[in-house]
């Protein structure tokens, strides 16, 4: 909505006199507007009947309040989505990207070394003869590398290639002790791949519903050193992470908005990490991407695309986005200024606004590529991949997609769920749905069950939603304590089997929702001596409903002094539903509160209603 | 051929070949424009991380090497390879041999079967265990001229690229 003057503002709610500069038929709308206002503010009510009270002749006049609520709806359909689509699309101009991830194994020791894969250990203690280059120590493949590298490509959908050579990529830079990287440049040991983005996953709008991305190929190549830059010029080098495994995947250049490639890079990291294949992310250092963005204009696709710029080692998701779309404006500011486009290498710091240069032309540096003569070919056994390719873990996509069509989550909650704590928490939601379902199995006896999907929502809504909500309540200190989760999905503060049994009382109704909102907290914070269903019979918190004829009674009561209110109910064509809510909103408030159950309620007040209205 | 007119001795009197031609020389030189250009051979030098020569006479001693060993290359390049791959490696290529090199699920069970199923989809991860390994079993920073506490130090560039 427009933001209006405090003076103007002021004036209006204190005076009721509105500003009629530039209005057109000012004299009787604001007569009108006015002298409504005026009842208004002196009645005091809570309720929003301005118009049915002042009724003056003359043109109808829109309750304000209901006025600003259009305004504002009307200003989030339209206004809102302009920012975000501005920044994915440049009119006349289209963008392709493509993507190398370099991704760690994992695995407990090196690629061609016995040496011990680390993280953060002391500097230097995992270093065998080869790692740094001692003069005749020679390469010894490791073949544990392979069981995660087969299941990241597995994953991918790419063909396994029986026969893969090394390849040498020679530079110098202190973090590379024998001169070259070995790599799989020529004969990589896995191709053809793709990976499918779903809208659920957050690609960008223009993308539609889905778009897949070919996978060129997956390589194996070694990691370098740490480096520490000093103050006085020196660098400081650990060699653990030397010869560690590393998988490069590089995509097809098929991807033509920031946002897309940004979750292509997301959708990869927890890809690999559900096959175990890699499972330390961006933030450990244990991923990186590079991205290669050329832009052409629109119009004819068989334009050649444009020069290509790499950026490199982009380390956060968001990072990845913002530095497409900078590096995207910047090439388009130069081509339409007439300049052309140098094939560079570039780098981005988290914060900048653009792209700064690191390395000149590709031609420049020549990594004289050359087949390794010390190592023999991977020849990888059909058996092997057979094995992999059946016991590959289950894709979060088919979890996903179980998780809406079975459990009845929505798409949000259920992306949302998969997310939390690194996987943890939907380990929870299955122990906790689990417990559930054997209790209600329990006590349904021989009948029939209460459907999966109702009682499966009440469970992920409480994961989710009221679990998330116990650490960012504003219950003072006591919200700094975390919820822990194992992989498996035990958590130390809300175990499962008490959760199960709360919800199992709420579900069955024997308890009501501030009542289970109430435990719930009490058990996080520790306050609970006992078990939840000691801790109800202990302190009676059983949901003692009226019964009908007590509704009844407090039906009458609330109806007393309603009159109003009930010929509305009664006489209009279309049901105002608010004025039902109205009313039972009063009847918890002035009755029983604790006994009361809303739907019941809602329930007997319209059969009550229709009596009415069937009556008059 | 007829056996009769030539006897062996007169074939192999006179020679058809020799290794001098491999040797570069004023009569055989490469042709003007083939010549190894100054800047070629410091860009050459700066890849392989040479120092770059100090004198004119240097660098003339630089060139007229290389160029000896270019038209080396150039004879041996001028043999027909048509359809013969390249050789990276002299290795046991039979099929006896590649099958000894094929790593199957054998070979890996022992690892596999070390995993665990974790989760409500069994999905198998790997235990991560305390490892020992031999190749570890020595001082790395024994060799080195510069060291701080347990790293190596290393000079660095002032204002430079990356390689």
């Amino acid at each position: 909505m427009r933001r209006t003057a405090t003076a103007e503002l002021g004036r209006y709610l204190l005076q009721g006199r509105l500003s009629t500069r530039g209005c057109l038929k000012i004299s009787q709308r604001a007569v009108c507007r006015q002298s409504s206002l005026r009842t208004s503010l002196a009645g005091a009510s809570r309720s929003l009947q301005t118009a049915s009270t002042s009724q003056p002749a003359g043109p109808p006049i829109v309750p304000l309040r209901k006025q600003w609520r259009d305004e504002a709806k009307q200003a989030k359909k339209h206004g809102k989505g302009k920012a975000k689509k501005d920044s994915q699309t440049v009119d006349g101009w289209e963008l392709t990207v493509g993507i190398e991830v370099h991704a760690q194994l994992n695995t407990s020791k090196k690629l061609f070394s016995p040496a011990v894969t680390s993280f953060n250990d002391d500097p230097n203690s995992h270093v065998a003869l080869f790692d740094v280059a001692m003069p005749g120590s020679q390469p010894l493949f490791q073949n544990e590398v392979l069981i995660p590298a087969l299941r990241a490509a597995l994953a991918l959908n790419c063909d396994i290639q029986k026969t893969s050579r090394f390849d040498r990529k020679h530079y110098f830079w202190w973090d590379q002790p024998s001169g070259y990287q070995i790599t799989q440049y020529y004969e990589s040991f896995a191709k053809n791949g793709q990976i499918t983005l779903l809208a659920r996953d957050g690609i960008a709008p223009q993308d539609g519903d889905s778009v897949t991305i070919g996978i060129q190929k997956v390589q194996l190549e070694q990691d370098t050193a740490k480096t520490l830059a000093q103050s006085d010029d020196t660098q400081l080098l650990d060699f653990n992470r030397v010869g560690v495994p590393l998988i490069e995947i590089i995509t097809e250049p098929q991807m033509h908005y920031p946002r897309t490639a940004a979750v292509l890079v997301r959708k990869i990291q927890m890809l690999l990490n559900t096959v175990d294949a890699c499972v330390s992310g961006m933030e450990t250092g244990g991923l990186r991407a590079d991205v290669n963005v050329s832009v052409r204009r629109q119009g004819d696709p068989n334009t050649p695309l444009g020069t290509r710029t790499e950026i490199k080692n982009l380390s956060t998701i968001k990072a990845v986005e913002d530095a497409i779309i900078a590096e995207r404006d910047r090439q388009i500011r130069e081509l339409e200024a007439g300049g052309t486009i140098a094939g560079e290498t570039r780098g981005w710091a988290v914060g900048s606004t653009e792209t700064r240069r690191l390395r000149g032309k590709e031609g420049e540096v020549d990594y004289r590529y050359m087949p390794d003569p010390d190592l023999a070919p991977v020849v990888i056994g059909e058996d092997l991949v057979q094995h992999l390719r059946q016991t590959l873990a289950v894709s979060p996509d088919m979890e996903l997609d179980k998780l809406i069509a079975e459990f009845g989550l929505t798409a949000k909650d259920a992306v949302s769920l998969l997310n939390l704590d690194n996987g943890a928490r939907v380990q929870y939601f299955y122990r906790v749905l689990n417990g559930l379902e054997t209790m209600l199995q329990a006590n349904a006896g021989g009948e029939e069950m209460p459907v999966l999907k109702s009682y499966a929502g009440v469970v992920g809504n409480w994961t989710i939603h009221e679990l998330g909500r116990l650490t960012t309540s504003k219950a003072g200190p006591f919200s700094q304590v975390e919820l822990d989760f194992t992989p498996g999905g035990e958590c130390a503060q809300v175990p499962d089997a008490e959760l199960s049994q709360l919800l199992y009382q709420l579900y069955t109704k024997r308890i009501t929702g501030k009542v289970a909102k109430e435990l719930l907290m009490g058990l996080y914070l520790g306050d609970l001596d006992a078990g939840i269903l000691e801790t109800i019979e202990s302190r009676d918190l059983w949901f003692q409903e009226l019964s009908t004829e007590e509704y009844n009674v407090q039906i009458d009561t609330v109806l007393e002094g309603e009159e109003r209110v009930l010929h509305e109910l009664v006489k209009a064509d279309v049901f105002p539903q608010r004025k039902l809510m109205f009313l039972i909103g009063k009847m918890i408030r002035s009755g029983p509160t604790e006994r009361i159950d809303p739907a019941t309620a809602e329930q007997l007040l319209r059969t009550r209603i229709a009596e009415l209205r069937a009556g008059a | 051929m007829s056996t009769g007119t030539t006897s062996p001795a007169e074939i192999l009197a006179k020679p058809t070949w020799s290794v001098r031609s491999l040797l570069s020389s004023p009569s055989n030189d490469a042709a003007k424009d083939d010549k190894i250009t100054p800047k070629q051979l410091h860009h050459l030098l700066k890849l392989s991380a040479l120092p770059l020569p100090k004198t004119p006479e240097e660098e003339y001693s630089m060139i007229a090497t290389l160029q000896s060993q270019l038209h080396f290359v150039r004879a041996v390049q001028r043999v027909d390879t048509r359809g013969v791959k390249p050789l990276h490696a002299i290795r046991d290529e039979t099929d006896q041999g590649t099958q000894e090199e094929t790593i199957t699920l054998d070979k890996m069970k022992g690892l596999l079967e070390e995993e665990v199923q974790v989760g409500y989809y069994k999905r198998p991860k790997r235990v991560k265990t305390k490892v020992e390994s031999e190749a570890e079993d020595w001082d790395a920073l024994a060799t080195a001229s510069r060291k701080r506490g347990r790293f190596f130090v290393v000079q660095g560039k002032k204002a430079g690229e990356a390689a």
